[in-house]
């Protein structure tokens, strides 16, 4: 479902990414870990095409999303670090701006049930965003990607910042979204949470993919000692 | 959708606070403007009674001596104002839209003006031509600076860049919602103008209120240019600050002080000192000078002649009409001069908006220099009107009780303007679409990260 062949971004004599390969199935949460400057964040970018690449390609069901960039969008859902939403506007009142914006229209019982499902407490439902921890902001994301029916879920260190317990609720969200078929690249710094969550790990260093492997093949003991040891050569 | 980029933007109180403020600006302009509309309609009133007065004790008091008489009496033309001028004063407020004058030399009486205040001249009116030319920009350079770069820096671009179907409709929308407020406040406005100073509904004001409209937009279109650029929040707003100082100030004062320069009008000391040369010399030469050139201009006087002795009133008048006829040159020269400035603005303005606008908004509301000078036009015509109308009578000495004084009421000068729509809307309408195609050219390459 999203596929990155012989993807490369360069800024000038700088390369961000150096020749990614990787396939993400329906279903499966691969996710992508590495230090800052990794090429976790320019991975997803090109996904999203945000920015173009330097070389190689980046598919959504089969299609560049250069080329069909409308048609790739339509396909996918995206949560930065930090979601952020119109303070002025209620968490509901977001849901169905941003869902509005997509040419998605739900009723507004239909919104409350999303953000429900998504863990938001029944009291924030209506109340302005402004007054929303980090936490329960990802829920809206979660709510979001949930009413667009995406197949793809890019995911940019979502849990950052976020306490254990938003942190585990949030992994349960995915793991729901997961058994939907959903498609999931996470770019994490929580070894935990991708040893926890994730189906596949793969572990990037100076823009290039240097270990991937399915998460049940290691223990977490196993994933730290890989992870500390790339790091530190 | 538009709901909720409704409510995303007035739940903001600087858009509402600031929306208040352009509401109160806007009734105080109306109510400065009502004010400008009752001191000429009182001023008005006033002069119809106390010519009727005048004549009457004057009459009462001469009543042999028609030459002594018609020295004194003094018959009124009055520029009556439009209620559409209420809008936008103009020039109104420093030339006087009543002359008084007697038949004896005109051109020293054309430029007497009411006395005004000093400080009040010095800072204008705020009529409502000001809020619409001056305020309202700053209220769409408020609404609209930061319509994409605030997404960027707070960091919900992204979210709206995956979300939406077309980023750049998005905008559109977004604009489309702030210049419906402005264009909401601009008709509110209007209409309390409309019932507070009973403004008919003819094309003159469908004309003022396309051209407030255009001008409105055109400030939408140069801040969506603005916008487009995909600069910061701070980058934008130093550019339509910068940009408003220059078109609303900076740029006006230039021309005019350019085309003072220009077109300097030496002829306004020339004109006064040669009318009274004309009028004042004449008492030391000869009377038959003056008889001479008196009867060329007049043929049909010559029938009368001129009394023996040191004075007579047909001799005083030929002396007091040598005063008009001896500076006409120089009149005529000064009117060219300030026409040529007038021609030379307004051309330039075609390509300042605001200049273009303040013109028009004038001239729609018969507060132009323009309409003025057609008033000191029918004040000559008027004036010579009531010169060949006594000038027979005080030659023959007819008897004052003959002549029916209750005819002789002020009389009103209303000219109506004349509405180019071409002239007054395209060059807006070129600016609007310059701006618009090249903020969606812009657009193409929309920026995400």
């Amino acid at each position: 479902m999203l596929q990155a062949t012989n993807l490369t971004k360069k800024y000038g004599d700088f390369t961000a990414l150096n020749g990614l390969n990787l396939s993400i199935n329906s279903g499966d949460i691969f996710c992508l870990l590495g230090a800052n400057g990794a090429g976790k964040s320019t991975t997803i970018n090109l996904f999203l095409n945000f920015i173009e690449p330097s070389g190689g390609q980046a598919t959504i069901n089969s299609m560049d999303v250069k080329q069909y960039p409308k048609e790739t969008k339509q396909l996918l859902s995206y949560i930065p670090e930090n979601l952020m939403l119109y303070p002025n506007l209620t968490g509901l009142e977001n849901l169905d701006f941003f869902c509005g914006l997509g040419g998605k229209r739900y009723s507004k019982e239909q919104l409350e049930e999303l953000l429900a499902q998504s863990g938001l407490q029944p009291d924030f439902i209506h109340q302005r965003v402004s007054s929303y921890s980090k936490g329960m902001r990802q829920k809206v994301g979660i709510a979001l990607a949930r009413a667009r029916g995406a197949g793809v879920l890019l995911l940019d260190e979502p849990t950052s910042g976020l306490d254990p317990k938003a942190s585990n609720e949030f992994s349960e969200l995915l793991l729901d979204m997961k058994e939907k078929g959903v498609a999931t690249l996470m770019a994490t710094h929580d070894l935990f949470r991708a040893k926890d969550t994730g189906t596949h790990i793969g572990i990037m260093k100076e823009g290039v993919l240097i270990e991937q492997f399915k998460s049940e093949d290691v223990s977490f003991q196993d994933l730290e000692k890989l992870y500390l040891k790339h790091m530190h050569n | 959708m538009y709901l909720l980029i409704i409510k995303q933007f007035i739940r903001s109180k600087a858009v509402i606070l600031t929306t208040i403020l352009i509401l109160v600006l806007g009734l105080i302009s109306i109510f400065i403007g009502n004010q400008f509309l009752v001191k000429q309609e009182k001023a008005i009133a006033e002069v119809t009674r106390h010519q009727q007065e005048h004549i009457e004790r004057n009459v009462s008091w001469i009543d042999s001596d028609m030459g002594l008489l018609l020295y004194y009496l003094r018959f009124a033309l009055i520029n009556t104002p439009d209620n559409l001028t209420a809008l936008s004063i103009g020039q109104r407020d420093v030339n006087s839209g009543i002359q008084s004058v007697t038949i004896r030399t005109l051109e020293g009486q054309k430029y007497d003006t009411d006395l005004n205040n000093p400080t009040n001249l010095q800072s204008g009116n705020l009529d409502f031509g000001f809020v619409i030319i001056y305020l309202f920009p700053l209220l769409v350079i408020a609404f609209t600076y930061d319509l994409l770069s605030e997404e960027k820096e707070k960091g919900t671009w992204r979210l709206v860049a995956i979300q939406s179907q077309s980023v750049r409709g998005y905008l559109i929308k977004k604009l489309s919602v702030r210049a419906a407020l402005l264009y909401l406040a601009l008709f509110v406005l209007f209409a309390i103008a409309i019932l507070k100073l009973s403004l008919p509904i003819n094309e003159v004001l469908m004309a003022f209120m396309a051209l407030s409209i255009l001008y409105l937009t055109f400030w939408l279109a140069l801040s969506f240019w603005i916008v487009s650029l995909q600069r910061n929040s701070s980058f934008n707003l130093l550019t339509l600050l910068s940009l408003w100082v220059a078109l609303a100030i900076l740029l006006p004062a230039s021309v005019n002080n350019f085309v003072a320069n220009q077109y300097p009008v030496p002829e306004a000391l020339s004109t006064m000192v040669k009318q009274r040369d004309g009028y004042h010399e004449k008492w030391d030469m000869e009377q038959e000078v003056t008889m001479n050139k008196f009867f060329a201009h007049y043929p049909e006087y010559q029938k009368y002649p001129l009394p023996e002795g040191n004075f007579s009133w047909l001799w005083y008048y030929a002396m007091q009409q040598m005063g008009d006829d001896e500076s006409r040159q120089q009149s005529e020269a000064m009117r060219k001069k300030i026409m040529q400035r007038e021609r030379a603005s307004s051309a330039v303005a075609l390509f300042v908006p605001t200049m273009h606008t303040q013109l028009i908004f004038h001239d729609l509301a018969r507060s132009s220099l323009d309409d003025h000078l057609k008033f000191l036009d029918q004040t000559s015509a008027f004036h010579e009107k009531m010169r060949l109308y006594f000038y027979p009578k005080i030659f023959e000495n007819a008897s004052i009780s003959d002549v029916d004084w209750k005819q002789f009421k002020p009389e009103y000068f209303a000219d109506k303007p004349d509405i180019n729509w071409a002239r007054s809307m395209f060059p807006l309408l070129l600016f609007i679409i310059g701006f618009a195609l090249w903020s969606i050219i812009n657009l193409k390459k929309l920026k995400v990260t």
